[in-house]
């Protein structure tokens, strides 16, 4: 620890804290503007000049100098004064005095500190500058009159977002931010720079002149797409949410968001929202009152018992799904509920529930920049969870984590410095994590494990799995195996990560053995920083499988019921804001099941592809109108309140389900508060302090190795292996409906390598046909530096161009390509 | 979004003549060396006469360094350029001595002749003529080089000799 005294006040701070922060502790405020609690020190502006007693003669940044034992610092002294009013009139002197027209007017940092200072003349005078307003893409405004060089926008996407789509070009007067050769920007559209800009040189598009700040009611809210649970702050004006406003002291990220949260908010007031219940007439979706619809879907879930059947999004607050549990399995009388297709939760119900004894992945997203060592399972990682994506960048940049991938493509986490990347055939990845095992039990790196449950038996299963047994299987090399093993078990602190989702068939039970094997052989559980950190699909992915929207003993699981449907013994199916027709496999198969079920319920927003073909469409409340609680995927309940009323007649799913279950003559808890103390898994969490930022619900393992069957996967001579999986822009298919993500990805798309596409002679943006036995459909090719050669990949959350049509569930499905 | 630098239709022609065999090479002899991206700017640009945009990507994809990082520093140093350059470089010195002894006549007749101005390069590539501030020989004012070639005492008939004598040379 360091003592010095700033403005007579005495401080102790670490001896690595700079002057700026010291003075933070000490309550003193220096301004800044190029200076950025989750940047490094960068020293551009010269806002924050200081006097330093032992550094006479001349003035000191305060946020790039380190303090010193018995520094005496003075931060606002005449010459400080004078030099920081130089500093903002030579800012001023070039930068436009637009301030009644620019979006940033109440939010501007340069406004501000112009004011503070009463830099109310010049008495300098230059010309303003004259750049082009880039218009280029629809999120991101880059105006470079307003810029003041910070450099924050150019750090940012540097330092945490990895993607190095700014830089400063020229030199002297004529430097400027902007893309290689100045072009466009092309770029993840995360909005990062926007969030740090402190001028009115980056906006977002879709907020101008939409509102002025002041005029802004800020919402805490958690983000209502992936399992990463961002919290963020809702821009509500008009009872309409009109932005996301950054603000660097939420959640665990520091207001860090990625383009789905920053720019998919729109989905909330969409056009398209339902305004008010649907009934079928004469073959016709009319409108009509909620008192009709319900007495309906109460008429036809009276006395159902097992025909009836309900799928759930993991979307809903636990509360809605308490209650849609309470509702089919007590009022109903149906054991028949699933959600996520029933296979994308089985990484963790039926996996780790096994592996460690509790269906919950024992690590937090906040263990990645503590770890010594990340295996990170498909690159994947980054695309369906970009805000996970930057904590791994962060983990591996700044704080030295060594960086392991094991893919079957490349992805943005290969570029990370020092980064290893193990490209393998499609489809054996569960091969590859037993060949590790092995390694671990053969080298006697698994010692300590030799007493954990079921050790004798792995080890006698896995010896089919030596690393030169599988490597040619796998495409891996057996001593990369062993030397990512040696890694593994070296490294003090090690965490495996992998995604799981609608997308990811192959990320089931059997991988979760995989890995949890891996954890518990190399002893890395139950450490801070290492484990193992399953990344669920939507928001509330790990309520969904705490409040246990399962199938109840007996009942049927997604896919029975789909064939339930088909086969008859379903004749009622209430489908809660699932899209199975788009987002579920085999499109012809969910298509058969929609129409041959006799009745079909659907609550959603949207008139979604599977509503269309709904005897009854519910329209229901988005996260930012209703009260309740999400567990984002590391156990971290997070509560959330109205930011806005119902939209139209919509209401939230507490109350319809609510409804129902007093219909049916059951009694519902009255509020959320009533029905999350009934959630057996968050005993011990106190609902009334729940805020935003979430409390994590505890998870206590009891370790037991299992024996992961690995899948026999071929592809089919003279085809491609088509994988699934998710794009960066988008998030199941709720995204289809937030205006921003669809305009910087609007349709679903091929990628393919170079290889492929040079030998059948594909250009980039082609049109081409993919086929399986299944079907076929039309994508656009991109042509890509991620794919090997025979692999190819398509994103499934676009309707237009459903890739489901072509894919059926399996891990790897054989496909030919034609133009 | 692609990985690679956007080619444009000026890019294809550019990729019709780019020969990234050349820049390999050099990227080759540093790739193992820390802080090596000047290097290879460098090497690059003695092999293709200035730094072509598909080797920026070609770059940004063997170092690992973003191409937007790369188009910084090859803006930021006035010694790098990004459009071909003529075979032979005129400069012309305007600085306060050549300026008293007629500087400003050699750059109106170099550019009567050539007709290229300041920065400009010739249609056939031959020449590229630049105006700089010194060239630090005040006592052989007016000053021009040509390439490494200096040119002390100019006048208009010298001009004409110096067009003469590089035009008479191969490209």
């Amino acid at each position: 620890m360091v003592t010095l005294t700033i403005d007579d006040k005495q401080v102790q701070v670490e001896k690595d804290a700079t002057i700026y922060d010291a003075a933070k502790v000490a309550g003193v405020n220096i301004p800044i503007l190029c200076h950025d609690k989750k940047l490094k020190p960068f020293g551009a502006c010269r806002m924050c000049l200081v006097e330093v007693e032992q550094m006479k003669g001349r003035l000191i940044p305060a946020c790039t100098t380190p303090v010193t034992e018995g520094m005496i610092v003075r931060s606002s002294t005449a010459p400080v004064e004078k030099a920081r009013k130089l500093v903002l009139e030579l800012l001023m002197l070039n930068h436009p005095l637009d301030c009644p027209v620019c979006d940033k007017g109440g939010d501007c940092e340069l406004q501000n500190l112009a004011y503070d200072h009463k830099v109310n003349a010049n008495r300098l005078s230059d010309e303003k500058f004259h750049h082009q307003i880039d218009y280029n893409n629809p999120l991101i405004e880059r105006d470079q009159n307003r810029c003041v060089l910070c450099g924050k926008c150019v750090r940012i996407c540097d330092e945490i977002v990895s993607r190095g789509a700014l830089t400063f070009i020229n030199r002297g007067i004529e430097t400027k931010i902007g893309t290689e050769f100045d072009g466009p920007l092309s770029c993840e559209f995360c909005g990062s720079c926007i969030s740090v800009c402190p001028v009115g040189a980056l906006l977002a598009r879709p907020f101008k002149f939409k509102s002025r700040f002041w005029a802004l009611q800020k919402k805490a809210s958690v983000c209502g797409y992936c399992g990463t649970g961002c919290s963020v702050t809702l821009g509500v004006k008009d009872n309409k949410v009109l932005t996301t406003v950054y603000d660097e002291n939420q959640g665990f990220h520091n207001g860090q968001l990625c383009v789905r949260g920053r720019f998919g908010y729109q989905f909330i007031n969409s056009e398209k929202r339902l305004q008010s219940p649907l009934v079928r007439k004469n073959g016709q979706l009319v409108e009509a009152g909620w008192d009709e619809a319900l007495n309906l879907v109460v008429s036809r879930l009276k006395g159902a018992g097992n025909s009836a059947a309900a799928l759930a999004t993991p979307r809903m607050t636990n509360e809605e799904l308490m209650l849609l549990k309470q509702l089919m399995t007590q009022q109903v009388g149906s054991a028949n509920i699933d959600h996520s297709a029933g296979y994308a939760h089985t990484a963790l119900t039926e996996g780790l529930f096994k592996s460690l004894g509790v269906a919950a992945a024992p690590s937090a997203i906040t263990d990645i920049q503590k770890s010594n060592l990340l295996l990170v399972l498909k690159s994947d990682a980054y695309e369906t969870h970009p805000v996970v994506g930057f904590e791994i960048n962060m983990a591996v940049k700044n704080k030295d984590a060594k960086l392991h991938i094991l893919s079957d493509k490349r992805g943005k986490l290969a570029k990370l410095p020092n980064a290893t990347t193990l490209i393998h055939k499609p489809g054996s990845e569960v091969a590859l994590l037993n060949a590790l095992a092995k390694v671990l039990i053969d080298e006697n790196l698994a010692t300590a494990a030799a007493s954990v449950a079921g050790f004798a038996e792995l080890a006698a299963g896995l010896s089919a799995f030596a690393p030169e047994q599988v490597a040619d299987q796998c495409g891996v090399s057996a001593d990369a195996l062993k030397g990512l093993a040696r890694a593994y078990a070296a490294a003090d602190k090690a965490l495996i990560l992998f995604p799981v989702g609608l997308a990811y068939p192959a990320h089931d039970a059997q991988l979760a053995h995989a890995a949890a094997n891996l954890a518990i052989l190399a002893g890395k559980l139950g450490k801070e920083g290492s484990g193992l950190l399953v990344l669920q699909e939507k928001n509330n992915s790990q309520g969904a499988v705490d409040v246990g929207f399962v199938p109840a003993a007996g009942g049927m699981n997604a896919q029975q019921i789909l064939d339930g449907c088909v086969s008859g013994s379903i004749k009622t199916l209430l489908v809660a804001g699932e899209n199975p027709l788009i987002s579920y496999p085999n499109q012809a198969k969910v298509k058969a099941a929609l129409d041959k079920v006799e009745f079909l319920v659907v609550a959603d927003l949207f008139l979604t592809e599977t509503a269309e073909l709904a005897d009854v469409v519910l329209p229901v409340c988005s996260y930012a109108e209703k009260t309740g609680t999400f567990t984002a995927t590391d156990r971290r309940v997070q509560k959330i309140e109205p930011a806005i009323s119902a939209v139209g007649q919509s209401r939230p799913e507490f109350k319809v389900y609510g409804d129902l279950i007093s219909a049916l003559g059951g009694q519902a808890p009255v509020t959320p508060a009533e029905a999350f103390t009934q959630i057996p898994a968050y005993a011990g969490i106190d609902y009334a302090s729940l805020k935003a930022d979430g409390t994590f619900a505890s998870v206590a393992i009891k370790p037991a190795l299992v024996l992961p069957v690995a899948p026999a996967l071929q592809v089919e001579s003279g085809k491609l292996a088509l994988l699934t999986g998710a794009a960066l822009y988008h998030c199941g298919t709720l995204s289809q409906y937030g205006e921003g993500t669809v305009a910087v990805c609007p349709e679903g798309y091929l990628e393919l390598s170079h290889a492929d596409a040079s030998r059948m002679q594909i250009a980039d943006g082609a049109v081409v046909t993919v086929a399986s036995a299944n079907g076929s459909v039309k994508l656009k090719a991109r042509v890509s530096l991620r794919m090997a050669e025979g692999v190819v990949f398509a994103p499934y959350h676009f309707a237009s161009s459903a890739i489901n049509q072509v894919w059926t569930g399996a891990a790897v499905t054989s496909v030919t390509i034609s133009k | 979004m692609s990985e690679a630098v956007a080619v444009t239709q000026e890019d294809e022609m550019e990729e019709t003549v780019f020969d990234p065999a050349l820049a390999e090479q050099v990227i080759e002899k540093y790739k193992d060396i820390p802080g090596n991206l000047m290097p290879v700017l460098q090497g690059i640009q003695d092999a293709y006469g200035y730094v072509p945009k598909l080797a920026v990507a070609l770059v940004a994809e063997r170092l690992n360094v973003y191409p937007s990082q790369i188009y910084g520093v090859l803006t930021f140093y006035a010694q790098f350029h990004l459009k071909p350059r003529g075979r032979y470089i005129i400069r012309v010195c305007m600085g306060t001595a050549c300026h008293v002894l007629g500087a400003e006549r050699i750059r109106e007749t170099f550019y009567e002749r050539i007709k290229i101005g300041h920065a400009e390069t010739s249609a056939d590539k031959r020449f590229t003529f630049e105006l700089v501030a010194c060239l630090g020989a005040c006592g052989m004012a007016p000053l021009a080089m040509v390439n490494d070639e200096t040119y002390g005492k100019m006048t208009v008939q010298k001009v004409d000799e110096i067009i003469k004598e590089y035009s008479s040379l191969p490209l």
